[in-house]
């Protein structure tokens, strides 16, 4: 730190300004744009079931989760139970899979089966999207700003903010509100964001955050398989989950809910 | 669209709604045009173009304007490819509107188990050949097919809704309550769906006796119920709830079964509930002039029925 309450100044050239700041914002603007459609264009989307075996078996499983999470809501006992059996016991012999024979078998090395093996290069496409222009950008970043001071933020800070701020400038005395180049590169990755919302969409695919997040809530419909995994384990899991299913039904007092609803709306 | 406000909250199987749609044809495609169907790859709001194209089209099946349904169907077919599978479905219905005679119906048949040979999974096709199948009036061939194609997709309310209307068409109400069942488990909120399930299982319980009869006519109290409960005011389920609290019916309920007595009560209290809502809709929906009304007129003639003969 500086002598306590003196302003600490930096001669700067105002050229700096516009030929770091706008050029490295400009870029990763345009970067972010370019990943969206690069993204769109090269997204396979996923493979449909082929057959109606494996579409199937991909279902039943999302079959019993509906069953577990709105039984309560529909069914009555006698209902939950038959359809409960029905399940547990296709899931137990293997009855819903694609290929029952195969059942208990170690399951097919990922690389050798040709659908895993595009599921996998999707992800792989998806983080390469990622990666490469990142790497690019900040290696031109470095090659052609290290070490520039570009910006003075007009409000103080703590001392904590130096590692954010001053990226690859290792100046112990210099003010925390001084901004490097590589630091101005940083908080621009991350804080550009709504400003793609606003661009693109707000479902664009340069947000790499809602790329991150992608793999954890599969959509409907698609296949709740990840490659590699074993459709019988997931279905023992399943069948383990219905019989520990507790049911009740919502359908039990509704006639005297009905009753009570609507002579309340009656006195009113 | 706007001009479609004016009919209230009509139910798109109204005809006249339909025609009125079907009607907006000409505009439609003005303000289409070729170069923003083509643009539209790159437009924000393309996709709801395709949707109002899609909707326009059943819109003009229904009301008879098959040039118009092929306009759109070109449409379609020139964005997204003969080879898509919707697209293909579309096709298909504007071919069996189209078809005069069984011969023609039969053709199309054909041509969709041509197209399944080739992909055993073309979904919205194998929907097509289920109801081609009904349209030729052989049931049993089209629960087959149905059931064929939900043992492949057991998440689809659609066919489930279809399988239970086939069923009950057959008189085989056991099997359209499970099927209803199913598709409720998907979308457990639907009341219409419930007010559905209510109304088979009541039809299910009439031709009952005994304590099988009061167990089916308890779970279509119940639904009904439930769909009142989801949605204020509905009037189908007040409507199916009256009819199946009606006294007479309730009389056949034997005393042996677990708490009749009670249960009776509660079920009175229920019928004259339903009634009193039945009048109250009635009551306001008259007070209004003819084109504001939320009903069609032939539904509260049917309920204003309903209510005279209860009165007596």
């Amino acid at each position: 730190m500086a002598l306590q309450g003196v302003e600490q100044t930096i001669l700067r050239d105002p050229a700096l300004f516009y030929w770091i700041v706008i050029p490295i914002t400009a870029v990763m603007i345009l970067t972010g744009m370019l990943r969206h459609y690069a993204t769109v264009l090269m997204n396979s989307p996923p493979k449909p079931a082929s057959t109606l075996a494996e579409s199937r078996e991909r279902l039943t499983l999302l079959r019993a989760v509906n069953l577990r999470n709105h039984a309560s809501a529909v069914l009555s006992k006698e209902s939950f139970e038959m359809r409960k059996n029905y399940l547990v016991s296709g899931f137990q012999n293997g009855a819903f899979l694609k290929d029952p024979n195969a059942r208990g078998q170690p399951p097919a090395n990922p690389m050798t089966d040709p659908a895993a093996m595009e599921g996998m290069m999707g992800m792989m496409k998806g983080n390469m999207m990622m990666m490469i222009p990142q790497t690019l950008i900040m290696s031109w970043i470095n090659a052609f700003f290290s070490g520039f001071v570009i910006l003075k933020l007009p409000f103080p800070l703590t001392i904590r903010f130096k590692s954010m701020l001053q990226s690859g400038v290792m100046t112990r005395d210099l003010d925390v509100r001084w901004v490097s180049s590589l630091s101005w590169y940083f908080l621009n990755l991350f804080g550009l964001q709504s400003v793609f919302g606003f661009i693109l969409g707000s479902d664009n695919a340069a947000n790499h955050m809602a790329q991150q997040m992608g793999p954890m809530n599969p959509a409907a419909g698609a296949n709740p398989f990840q490659p590699g995994q074993d459709p019988h384990k997931m279905y023992l899991n399943e069948a383990e989950n219905l019989e520990v299913f507790e049911h009740f039904c919502i359908l039990d007092g509704i006639e005297e809910r009905i009753l009570r609803k609507y002579s309340a709306d009656q006195t009113q | 669209m706007a001009p479609s406000a004016e009919f209230g909250a009509n139910h798109p199987s109204n005809l006249k709604t339909t025609l009125h749609l079907s009607q907006q044809a000409p505009d439609t495609f003005r303000q289409l045009g070729k170069p923003l169907v083509q643009l539209s790859t790159f437009n924000q709001q393309g996709s709801d173009d395709f949707d109002t194209l899609e909707k326009l089209f059943f819109s003009c099946i229904q009301s008879a304007d098959d040039e118009s349904a092929l306009l759109c169907l070109e449409h379609l077919t020139n964005r997204f490819g003969s080879s898509n599978e919707k697209v293909m479905a579309l096709r298909g219905l504007y071919d069996e509107a189209t078809a005069e005679n069984q011969a023609r119906l039969e053709r199309c048949l054909n041509n969709y188990d041509d197209i399944l040979s080739r992909n055993p999974v073309n979904l919205p096709i194998l929907k097509r050949r289920a109801s081609v199948l009904r349209s030729l009036s052989r049931p049993s061939d089209a629960i087959s097919c149905v059931v064929q194609l939900l043992d492949a997709v057991p998440t689809d309310v659609e066919a489930w809704c279809e399988l239970a209307e086939l069923y009950h068409s057959q008189g085989m109400s056991p099997q359209a309550i499970f099927s209803l069942e199913e598709a409720l488990l998907i979308v457990p909120h639907a009341w219409t769906v419930h007010a559905r399930l209510g109304e088979i299982s009541y039809i299910f319980a009439r031709s009952l006796e005994g304590e099988a009869m009061s167990r089916s006519l308890s779970l279509s109290i119940r639904h009904f119920c439930r769909s009142v409960e989801l949605c204020d005011d509905y009037l189908r389920g007040f409507y199916g709830l009256a009819l199946a609290t009606t006294p007479s019916l309730v009389t056949r309920i034997p005393e042996t079964s677990r708490d009749g007595l009670k249960k009776k009560e509660t079920i009175e209290r229920l019928h004259s509930t339903a009634l009193r809502k039945l009048q109250e809709t009635l009551s306001t929906q008259y007070s209004r002039k003819p084109h504001l009304r939320e009903y069609e007129e032939n539904e509260l003639s049917v309920v204003k029925e309903l209510l005279g003969q209860s009165s007596k």
